[in-house]
């Protein structure tokens, strides 16, 4: 089997038990996202445990194309019963990239499993196919860097890095790859992160605290082994096409307004502003990539963050000091280290300030806390905000939680959803993508199980015209041409899925824009790996024409690497096969139509948009077809309106061929799918329709 | 040298232990050492080992550490990506702080190639061509002795070792990619995003001209340092 190792590592942390399966049982699920929820279904039985019973099962899965020459492709996947999820915890998927998924395939392993709770604190030490549980006494209580320098030392020896020695099967003068959580995680937060590197999270799903339940603190993976493809000449032929009529040209870049705020395509540039405190910096890559988003300095602060992991303490010390200092990188590194949620961090700031200046919060407040929020922007108050929650200290051991739980401790979790000052949109999860104005990214999540985080249509469709409008310029490509490439794509072929006027955003075309997302994402982000933050590329500068490679160059990779020719209306196909066992799983755990819907504010407070040109009132603009003619249109303000959405539900579960009276799927549409084993445990349950 | 014989050794004394010594008496020695023994370039002028035309140069601070040059290496030569079978390697340390982030181990194809002339086969196993002067190894012939390995100048050595066939990997410069069809090009200059190696046809000097600097005025547009 091309791009697989033949082996999946199952680790039973009560049993101390180590085995193998073997991919081959699972070749239809290829790997990554696929692979791990197909194991997650067969291995476990109770599917309506808790996040931090010991009978959750977690799978991590490095991506099908990972450890190959396909860029952008280092990613690892992991499943199981999250934690951050509000009111419910819901299997989910997380996502991480780095070193980690080509090192765990060069180590021998296309899968692992985790199973049950050690009794004592333990890390996993994998080298070339060699597993051993080892005591992690010494390592808890470190925070996730350190923790990686002890276990470099362990496993690399007296030799250095840098310097080749030997494993069993090979020489190597790489350093392990090691996941690992910080005190957030060993305190069994919801806001825990797995971190890998410097800057690289497995940031969503509260795993951090998972694996703290499990006594987890690290796996480390380091391999001498290879990862074969179907044909090397045509694998290095399109890579080396990619690059040359996709890739940015980092010597002559074409800089547009949006392009200096987002990499979110195939031709995105190397670190794009992130750590902009300090100027002498690297763009640096997770393995294989071509795009290297992450910055690393000259301070060392800031390395490896990106997004909202760089920024989210960003306008907190630029308000502060009138600049952006080196406290932003601080603030990012203090988050990686003590394996926090930057993501959740960045609402959170904004809602506890809004309760400190309601006078709720603060000290001898009602919410009691000796928090300096007179010193935010200030690398203190942050230090002390982060210690607080990561050993859950004062308010920290409510938020902890996440905020959603916190605020339902504080009694404010209704009075604060109506007014949309805790902006948790999602399944609890903080607002993204503002489902008010771009209305699939809030259907993906809440159908769903998190933010989607899904930026496929989220270039063409917010930051390029939401960025060039505003800045008197003219995005380089029209909205009628985005909504044309958009509707070349199978299965729907439909233009009308770039809509987003108001008289649109209930439509089936929006169930389809969901239904797209959602099943290509399973399949080609998700499952064979490529990153979010290149694909799906609609719109590229350096692209003909200024199209992106997708679906070419997707088509192209998957053909070199596996010599399989397939069609990309099959590659959705697969994606919607993997999406319906997800779907499954959520039924199995007792998911129903009327659990899915958004927090009161989505339907009774607008949304403004936001103003990224000083001057310049906030804005949304996004494709819209208005009087037969397509325009890039301000959008906002704007809220749903709660009937229309749940027409719209029924609409995307007829789409999916689900029931849209439960939302629960039907027998013929998973037997269709080749989901018998599905099918039965639902008709088990009396939840198959 | 490199022709008399396949020999290396000459008075008793290898060629790299010439070297060896010559560094060890060196370093103990410091500055003085300069005038009582050869420098390496008169020294490499007694051995004679015909010059390569063929180079690599690098800009470490461009590069990104992503590897794509060892996946892309070790694919076009062994068909697989492997980072162990990489013939030119990437030291890459997240938790450092730019520029001591990252180290391009690239072979320099040295005007004194210490790897051929430890080899107890050469011009069998560790070649050189005699239209480009590159320094390759003929894995067919490789015994897996190591010589070479410990012979490198540099550390880590520039030269891999595949401990399942026990042959020795050394940059060829992409002269033989049996799994690759383009020829003329370099693996790992095509596939690297930031364009931080290049082919050079002259002979570089010292570590400067090895490193240099590849970032220009585009590179500062994307906010990135170009000192």
């Amino acid at each position: 089997m091309y791009l697989c190792t033949g082996k999946i590592l199952r680790v039973n942390l009560t049993t101390r038990k180590i085995s193998t399966l073997s991919t081959s049982d699972y070749k239809e699920w290829l790997g990554g996202h696929g692979l791990a929820v197909a194991l997650f279904f067969d291995l476990v039985k109770a599917k309506s445990v808790g996040a931090f019973d010991p009978g959750n099962t977690l799978v991590i899965a490095p991506s099908y194309f990972s450890g190959s020459l396909v860029p952008a492709a280092c990613r690892t996947e992991m499943v199981g019963i999250q934690a951050q999820s509000y009111p419910y915890e819901w299997f989910t998927r997380t996502n991480v990239g780095g070193r980690f998924a080509n090192m765990c395939k060069y180590a021998g392993f296309d899968a692992i499993v985790l199973e049950g709770a050690a009794e004592k604190p333990t890390w996993i030490n994998i080298v070339d196919s060699d597993v051993e549980l080892v005591d992690a006494t010494n390592l808890w209580g470190l925070d996730t860097v350190d923790t990686q320098k002890v276990i470099f030392k362990n496993v690399i020896g007296s030799a250095g890095y840098g310097k080749w020695r030997a494993t069993k099967k090979g020489e190597t003068i790489q350093r392990p790859a090691v996941l690992t959580i910080g005190p957030a995680g060993e305190n069994r937060s919801r806001l825990g992160t797995v971190m890998t590197d410097m800057g690289n999270a497995f940031g969503q799903g509260g795993f951090g605290g998972v694996w703290g339940s499990k006594n987890l603190k690290a796996i480390s993976v380091l391999g001498t082994g290879s990862v074969e493809v179907a044909n090397p000449d045509e694998l290095m032929q399109a890579r080396i096409w990619a690059e040359k009529n996709y890739g940015a040209d980092v010597d002559n870049p074409r800089i547009n307004a949006w392009q200096e705020f987002i990499t979110s395509h195939f031709g995105g540039h190397p670190n794009r502003g992130w750590a902009p405190y300090d100027q002498q910096r690297r763009a640096s890559g997770c393995t294989g990539c071509h795009l290297n988003c992450r910055p690393r300095t000259s301070s060392g602060y800031g390395n490896e963050s990106i997004c909202v992991d760089a920024l989210y303490y960003q306008n907190w010390d630029l308000s502060k000091h009138g600049k952006i200092t080196e406290i932003t990188g601080y603030a990012a590194d203090l988050a990686q280290r003590l394996g926090i949620n930057s993501f959740e961090l960045h609402t959170e700031l904004a809602y506890l300030k809004a309760l400190y200046d309601k006078g709720v919060l603060g000290r001898g407040m009602k919410i009691d806390t000796d928090l300096p929020f007179e010193k935010i922007g200030e690398a203190e108050f942050i230090q002390q905000l982060l210690t607080q929650i990561a050993y859950r200290k004062g308010i920290g051991n409510d938020i902890a939680e996440g905020i959603p739980r916190a605020a339902q401790r504080w009694g404010r979790y209704r009075e604060d959803t109506e007014s949309g000052i805790m902006a948790a949109m999602f399944w609890g999860y903080p607002v993204h993508y503002d489902t008010r104005a771009e209305v699939y990214w809030g259907y993906a999540s809440i159908v769903g199980a998190r933010d989607i985080n899904c930026h496929d249509f989220n270039v063409p469709a917010y930051w390029m015209p939401s960025l060039d409008i505003p800045a008197k310029k003219t995005p380089i490509v029209t909205a009628e041409q985005v909504a044309k490439w958009v509707g070349e794509m199978p299965p729907y072929h439909d233009p009308e899925m770039m809509n987003f006027a108001t008289s649109n955003i209930y439509s089936v075309h929006m169930a389809r824009t969901t239904a797209w997302l959602l099943h290509y994402s399973t399949f080609w982000k998700q499952t064979c790996g490529l990153c979010d933050n290149a694909f799906a590329d609609f719109v590229n500068p350096y692209g003909p024409n200024n199209r992106g490679i997708t679906p070419e160059g997707e088509l192209k990779f998957f053909k070199a690497a596996t010599g399989r020719k397939i069609s990309f209306e099959e590659s959705l196909e697969m994606g919607r096969k993997m999406h319906n066992l997800s779907k499954a799983i959520w039924t199995l755990q007792g998911r129903h139509r009327d659990m899915e819907v958004f927090p009161d504010y989505v339907f009774s407070v607008d949304t403004e948009g936001t103003s990224y040109v000083p001057g310049e009132p906030p804005s949304y603009y996004m494709p819209t077809k208005e009087n037969g003619k397509w325009d890039y249109r301000n959008v906002v303000p704007r809220h749903l309106d709660r009937k229309k959405f749940e027409e719209w539900k029924t609409r995307y579960y007829e789409l999916e061929g689900w029931d849209p009276k439960t939302g629960w799927q039907k027998e013929k549409v998973l037997k269709d799918l080749g989901l018998d084993k599905a099918a039965s445990e639902l008709k088990a349950t009396g939840k198959l329709k | 040298m490199g022709k008399d014989n396949g020999e290396t050794k000459h008075n008793g004394m290898t060629r790299r232990d010439f070297v060896k010594i010559s560094t060890t008496v060196a370093a103990a020695l410091g500055g003085a050492a300069a005038l009582t023994l050869p420098s390496r370039a008169q020294a490499a002028d007694t051995q004679t080992a015909p010059a390569s035309k063929k180079f690599l140069i690098v800009d470490q601070k461009k590069c990104a550490g992503c590897m794509s040059c060892m996946l892309a290496c070790s694919m076009v030569h062994e068909g697989s990506s492997n980072l162990s079978s990489a013939r030119i390697q990437i030291i890459d340390d997240s938790f450092a702080e730019f520029p001591n982030d990252v180290e391009i181990a690239v072979c320099r194809q040295c005007a004194d190639p210490a790897c051929y002339y430890a080899c107890p086969l050469q011009d069998k196993a560790l070649c050189i061509d005699p239209k480009t002067g590159v320094r390759y190894i003929n894995k067919k012939e490789c015994i897996g002795c190591r010589k070479c390995i410990e012979a490198c100048h540099f550390t880590p050595s520039r030269i891999s070792f595949n401990l399942k066939h026990k042959v020795a990997l050394k940059c060829d410069m992409c002269q033989d990619t049996p799994f690759w069809k383009q020829t003329g090009k370099q693996a790992c200059v095509e596939v690297c995003p930031q364009n931080a190696i290049k082919f050079t046809s002259e002979q570089p000097c010292g570590h400067k001209e090895y490193n240099v600097n590849m970032r220009g005025q585009g590179w500062a547009k994307l906010g990135l340092p170009t000192d």
